[in-house]
């Protein structure tokens, strides 16, 4: 008989498994997978970290409250946030991995590997992106974040209402995130009271803002919108103040970055976002909260508090399918989706329309002295 | 056309442009005188940078902050030749697998310095940055005379070292035939850390403004890089005052250019004139014609 003899690297990897075969056999079966699209290198890939913080704590929740019959699996693809690398990404989870669920982020990532998902029926779910766009883009396509369009119309009555900001000048990335925001500046703004004075496109990989600064400065604006995303936004912040522009600076929810937060130059930045109460809502949200302090020291953001979501979602759906005896795809999630409609998630009970959107409130913030002041909303 | 916008993209032009031609110009010293693509460089200038940045926040003396990424950027420069490109030039030293392997490591570069400083934005703030109106519609900031100054302080001092210096003429002369050089007994290894060395210590000074200027992320030296090698060809390949000259070329197009077309072909600008030069001038400005 042969005798099975473990060498030191089949020890080291028995030692690293060990803590998890106890709650596999537990759950049992292959676990379900969840794929995650984020840029975990390149100029965005801060929100890659910002975002899997997020999906971790809601499997964590999904595995301790026992939601699913299988273990679930995080796979992560690294997209750099960019269109080609997330399509590539896509494919290996579609193909290879057998996602059940995927979570994606920005516009342009979404709208390259929406028909992927579609032609595989596999559930994608934003929790980071805005392009208006990006409602309806497939049956299996949802968002759990509010699209910009909700977010501008939030925020240009405010800032022409109450701010006396009319001639608005718009800094914009070019990609499908920022070609959206112009469209909606130039059809909103009128209709608010203002006025679209200027649009500067800026390419993804631009890093000098100063020449950019001299061409806003001369159109004379009021405040000046900024709709970029990662590194590149805090950039801009930098470059607009330091060669001269001191109008008042805006934007929408991607500001809400540590590295935003912690720019001096971007003190009295005036940004959306959804709207949630961390101390005073629901045992969900508090429990979030909690755990999220607890793992990461220090406090969520709104995008830690959508991809919990987006993942929360794939156990709560996956639970009701699971209870009526049918397998996990896109097809009988989109129905559990379609036929619950309302779900207790972080920030209250998320509804969802026919398209697979969420609704949310939106609050419009201040960042003063790296923390933020809700002004309306 | 409005006077004080051209003064304005002129002056902001010529600070962004000083930084390319540090970098370039230490690229286009190694390329020149090693005939080694050293794609890393763009990964030197990050460490650099990065080092900068953590002095800075860790409240040392700015003087101490400037001697630590120069000296990150030299070891670096010195590894990559010692560990990297020497081992593959000692076998086959292919210009693809030198490549490759510079390519690989300015990958792991970048990947280490997100694990290690974060994956977001990094700068240093300081007062040098911010821009006064010094005439109607024309802002400048301090920082400006410190990249012109920093620039040409040590541009003068490199072609001093190179034309009066014993090692700067055998730098030269590596240049033009390695055999010559071992045949006059001289390492022409000794020379290449040396070129490496040199090469590098001028990128930690462009990534230090880059920090106080524009800031940095992880992947910041990927665009320096396309720079560089952009400079060095619209210069001339081999010439360092040609680089330099280039720099500063690409980064007055990029402003100037918004003076005629959207803010969106800034970048595009730079790439357009080494095109033109691909076309019109393919030996750069200060190229020499190669015999066939």
């Amino acid at each position: 008989m042969t005798a099975i003899r473990f060498g030191r690297r089949g020890l080291l990897g028995s030692a690293l498994a060990a803590p998890f075969i106890g709650r596999a056999s537990a759950q049992g079966g292959d676990p379900y997978v969840v794929g995650t699209l984020f840029p975990l290198s390149g100029p965005n890939a801060e929100y890659g970290g910002v975002f899997t913080a997020g999906a971790q704590l809601a499997l964590e929740h999904i595995e301790q409250d026992r939601m699913l019959k299988r273990p679930v699996r995080l796979q992560a693809e690294d997209t750099q946030a960019l269109p080609q690398q997330a399509v590539v990404g896509m494919n290996k989870l579609v193909n290879v991995d057998r996602a059940n669920w995927t979570l994606v982020g920005f516009t342009a990532v979404s709208k390259a590997v929406a028909p992927i998902g579609d032609r595989a029926k596999v559930i994608m779910v934003n929790g980071g992106a805005v392009g208006p766009d990006l409602s309806g883009l497939s049956p299996y396509f949802w968002n759990v974040i509010p699209l910009a369009h909700l977010e501008t119309r939030a925020l240009l009555p405010y800032l022409v209402g109450q701010r006396g900001a009319k001639r608005i000048a718009l800094v914009y990335v070019d990609d499908p995130l920022g070609d959206a925001i112009l469209g909606i500046l130039r059809d909103e703004l009128p209709k608010a009271g203002g006025q679209l004075v200027g649009s500067f496109s800026v390419p993804r990989t631009a890093q000098q803002f100063g020449p950019v600064a001299a061409r806003v400065r001369q159109v004379r604006p009021d405040a000046v919108y900024i709709a970029s995303f990662g590194a590149q936004q805090s950039q801009i912040i930098k470059g607009l103040r330091d060669n001269g522009v001191s109008q008042l600076l805006c934007s929408y929810s991607a500001m809400n970055l540590d590295s935003v937060r912690s720019l001096p130059e971007a003190n009295g930045l005036i940004f959306t976002g959804q709207k949630v109460d961390f101390e005073g809502g629901d045992a969900i949200t508090r429990r979030f909260a909690a755990d999220f302090r607890k793992a990461n020291g220090k406090e969520p953001t709104i995008y830690n508090v959508n991809y919990y979501n987006a993942t929360r979602l794939f156990g709560l759906l996956g639970q009701q399918v699971e209870a009526e005896g049918g397998q996990l795809g896109g097809d009988s999630l989109r129905a559990a989706l379609l036929k619950t409609r309302k779900f207790p998630l972080v920030g209250g009970t998320g509804e969802f329309d026919d398209a697979g959107n969420m609704m949310a409130a939106i609050e419009v913030n201040e960042l003063r002295d790296g923390r933020l002041n809700r002004l309306a909303g | 056309m409005d006077a004080m916008l051209v003064l304005q993209l002129l002056l902001g032009g010529l600070q962004t442009g000083a930084i390319y031609a540090l970098t370039a110009a230490g690229f286009a010293l190694i390329f020149g005188t090693t005939r080694v693509f050293h794609v890393a460089h763009g990964a030197t200038f990050t460490l650099a940078g990065y080092v900068f940045v953590f002095a800075w926040n860790a409240g040392w003396h700015p003087a101490l902050g400037v001697l630590a990424a120069v000296a990150v950027a030299v070891l670096f420069g010195i590894g990559m030749e010692r560990f990297v490109y020497r081992p593959i030039q000692r076998h086959e030293g292919s210009f693809f697998t030198v490549f490759v392997a510079a390519f690989g490591v300015s990958i792991v570069v970048q990947n280490l310095v997100g694990m290690v400083a974060g994956r977001g934005f990094a700068n240093v703030d300081t007062t040098l940055s911010r821009a006064v109106e010094v005439l109607p519609e024309v802002f400048l900031a301090q920082v400006f005379w410190v990249a012109i100054g920093v620039a040409v302080v040590l541009f003068v001092a490199l072609t001093a070292f190179l034309s009066r210096t014993h090692a700067g003429v055998a730098l030269r002369a590596l240049a033009q035939n390695p055999d010559l050089i071992r045949a006059y007994g001289l390492s022409s290894s000794r020379l290449s850390v040396l070129t490496f060395a040199l090469g590098s210590a001028l990128a930690a000074p462009a990534a230090i403004l880059m920090a106080m200027t524009t800031g940095l992320n992880e992947a910041v030296g990927n665009h320096v890089m396309l720079l560089s090698m952009a400079a060095t060809m619209v210069g001339g390949v081999g010439s360092l005052r040609g680089a330099a000259v280039a720099g500063v070329l690409l980064g007055v197009a990029e402003s100037l250019v918004l003076l005629v077309l959207d803010t969106q072909w800034a970048e595009a600008a730079s790439f357009l004139v080494l095109f033109g030069f691909i076309l019109f001038r393919p030996t750069g400005l200060f190229g020499v014609v190669a015999a066939r």
